[in-house]
């Protein structure tokens, strides 16, 4: 990312030494001192700053003092030289701090209450941290359009805006769509689309992430929930084969998922986009499966327990010959579940009919050139692995058209996690219910809509579960702090396997 | 044991004569206030202290914590932004908002629910202290008792509009603090960016 400009990151072998708050650092030659107190855990206050973009300097608030000078400077836009002595604690620069926080709030409108940004607002941070002041203003403050609809993910507040112009520089360099300037000038000054253009990409809700303020709130995510009630866990998007690291927010003791957020790394620098930000609603109560739903014999399908659904499957297993039994795999699971499942129906049972359940409208090239990709999936790579190493051809390819064609006696068909990418589903579903029996692993509710299929075990979300995706470069992107999971009857592939297993060790 | 001090006890009374009427004097200076009392009272030449509540109502001072509600505009609408400021300090965790987009850019954030579970509530007062504009208060009603099969959670409306509110309470104290009107201002309108260039096309 930009931050090459910024001098990190290019391997150069020259090296600067300064110091910083008395502490002596070497930062690879060029780097700005603020970019340097980030390389090294020193935290300089700042609002336009930000490491995935270019250099502004525009907020004046990362002021820090450098000896031998006669006045302030700013960290951002200050490359470090040799021997250069450098302090951001010192009680001038919070001085300095203070009076640059109260300008930025001259015209702010307090109104918190209503903000959706408060709880993690860097304006609330810094005034608890450097300001504390009471306003000496006497004047009333200016007003700017509030609410305007900018975008089919924003809204903007106007009167919030500190004209840190992040998301002008966002959309130049990042997006290169060029929608947002700053028009006017003084305290009339506001930022907003040009005449004839809204933002229209993929990639809006990152301009929520950089707004240190909230100017930029996220449509989606609007007056559903405070955000000192939510708690984060990282996690991996399972929207594309990139992989984005992001973080996930939900209230857990209510089962609630709210919102991703991208957590920076070197698979997706400091973005995500807005469809993988979708990606927590399936495991929400209201759309996921909740609970086991069995038909027996010629009975109507009825909810269970999950042992009894197990039991039920097992004793179709145990009846069914190994060449009448066929697994459909999604690769939207974990390399872990992978192995479990062809380690028990591959390896010990010796099932040979695996098929790949595949978007039949995907294009596995197309890419924005920026995250999204065209491979829906976040785990193609680690579901070819894993055919590989069970002895079984591990080219991408859809194989849900074959398994139709042939209809084996028994499916187990591993459904896609996140069904609003996989537009032809609900066809795709249809086709399953006409085979004699599947069963159907998903974590998608809407499954349940569909009465011919026989037996649907509820899933676990991604963040529900710990495990591996391999994305399309073959790097790993680590699941490995779940929350609990929505529902008390889901599970994921392993432990579904783990009771399989136990089951028939039981039965032979 | 060693270590146990023994105390010398003032030798008992035997007396039985002093005993005797030591006792009886006072339980007679005793009833003797009871019936005088009783006496004044029955005979109606005292008022009573004692209310025959609830026929008698008696009321509590405004400051009393008692039974919620929540305050209005000037247009009749309920104060409260949804902030959650209330549901945050709340420590008995006893108050539900769900929070909506207004139909009016002015308000923006309303509460589409507002819940408090009463039962769960130990009047400790926070909401009141934490709202930022005056919406939620504590009322001098203390009268909260009631079947299990009543309605211990209040919703919004209850709490804004009981009948015991007669109409409901407004709050003028946000509408005279709130810097963003421009009555008071030597520009007044002029200095709403009207000329910004989304108001333009918008």
């Amino acid at each position: 990312m930009s931050e090459a400009t910024q001098g990190q990151g290019q391997g150069s072998v020259e090296t600067v030494t300064f110091t910083l708050n008395d502490r002596e650092i070497t930062v690879p030659k060029g780097t700005t001192v603020m970019a340097a107190a980030r390389l090294k855990d020193v935290y300089i206050p700042h609002f336009c700053w930000h490491p995935g973009l270019k250099i502004a300097g525009v907020c004046r608030f990362c002021l820090v003092k450098v000896d031998n000078r006669p006045k302030l400077e700013i960290a951002c836009n200050l490359t470090a030289t040799p021997g250069m002595k450098v302090s951001s604690v010192l009680p001038e620069v919070k001085e300095a701090h203070k009076w640059a926080l109260e300008f930025h709030l001259v015209n702010h409108p307090l109104d918190c209450p209503i903000c959706d940004q408060a709880g993690e607002c860097k304006l609330q941070d810094y005034y608890m941290e450097v300001g504390k002041y009471k306003s000496e203003m006497d004047r009333p403050k200016v007003l700017k359009p509030k609410a305007l609809d900018i975008g089919s993910e924003l809204v903007l507040d106007t009167e919030r805006c500190i004209l840190c112009d992040r998301c002008v520089r966002f959309e130049e360099e990042v997006t290169k769509t060029g929608a947002l300037g700053i028009f006017n000038r003084g305290d009339r000054a506001v930022v907003g689309t040009y005449p004839d253009k809204k933002i229209e990409h993929n990639y809006q809700d990152n301009l929520v992430d950089i707004c240190p303020v909230g100017a930029f709130t996220s449509r989606d995510f609007r007056f559903k929930q405070r955000v000192w009630f939510l708690k984060d866990k990282p996690a991996v998007c399972p929207g594309c084969s990139t992989g984005c690291h992001v973080d996930v927010y939900a209230k857990p003791q209510v089962r609630s998922y709210f919102r991703l957020k991208p957590r920076e790394s070197a698979v997706n620098g400091f973005w995500m986009c807005d469809k993988g930000r979708n990606t927590y609603k399936h495991m929400n109560q209201e759309q996921r499966l909740r609970f086991p739903l069995v038909a027996e014999g010629t009975a109507a399908r009825r909810k269970t327990t999950v042992d009894e659904a197990l039991a039920a499957l097992v004793g179709r297993l145990l009846a069914a010959n190994k060449e009448d039994v066929a697994l459909l795999v999604s690769a939207q699971y974990t390399c872990e579940e992978y192995k479990a499942l062809f380690d028990l129906f591959v390896v010990k049972l010796g099932v040979s009919k695996v098929y790949q359940w595949r978007e039949p409208t995907e294009d596995l090239k197309a890419f924005d050139g920026l995250l999204y990709r065209g491979d829906h999936n976040p785990n193609t790579r680690g579901l070819s692995e894993a055919l590989k190493a069970a002895g079984l051809p591990s080219e991408v390819k859809n194989g849900f058209d074959d398994l139709v064609r042939q209809a084996p006696p028994l499916v187990i068909a591993l459904g896609p996690e996140v069904a609003f990418q996989f537009p032809s589903l609900p066809a795709q579903l249809k086709q399953l219910e006409q085979l004699p029996f599947v069963s159907l692993w998903t974590i998608d509710g809407a499954a349940a809509n569909y009465a011919g299929l026989k037996h649907l075990l509820p899933m676990k979300g991604f963040a529900e579960k710990r495990g591996h995706y391999l994305n399309f470069e073959a790097k790993v992107g680590d699941l490995a702090d779940p929350f609990p999971a929505g529902s008390e009857d889901a599970r994921d592939v392993t432990e579904v396997v783990a009771a399989l297993s136990d089951l028939f060790a039981h039965s032979l | 044991m060693a270590g146990v001090v023994k105390v010398a006890l003032p030798p008992r009374d035997t007396n039985l004569f002093q005993m005797a009427f030591g006792y009886t004097s006072t339980i007679l200076t005793g009833m003797m206030k009871t019936f005088a009392i009783f006496w004044v009272q029955i005979t109606g030449k005292e008022k009573t202290e004692t209310l025959e509540w609830p026929e008698q109502p008696a009321t509590y001072s405004d400051r009393f914590k008692g039974k919620h509600f929540l305050t209005r505009r000037d247009d009749g609408q309920v104060r409260c932004t949804a902030c959650f400021l209330c549901a945050t300090a709340c420590p008995a965790e006893c108050i539900h908002i769900v929070a909506g987009q207004h139909p009016s850019n002015e308000i923006e954030k309303f509460p589409v629910r507002f819940e408090i579970d009463i039962l769960r509530c130990v009047f400790c007062g926070f909401c009141e202290e934490a709202c930022p504009v005056d919406a939620i208060r504590l009322g001098p009603e203390y009268a909260m008792s009631g079947l299990s099969g009543d309605k211990w959670i209040y919703t919004k409306d209850y709490l804004a509009d009981r009948g015991e509110l007669h109409g409901g309470i407004s709050s003028v104290k946000v509408e005279n603090e709130k810097h963003f009107t421009t009555d008071h201002h030597p520009h007044g309108d002029d200095l709403i960016a009207t000329d910004a260039p989304h108001m333009r096309h918008h």
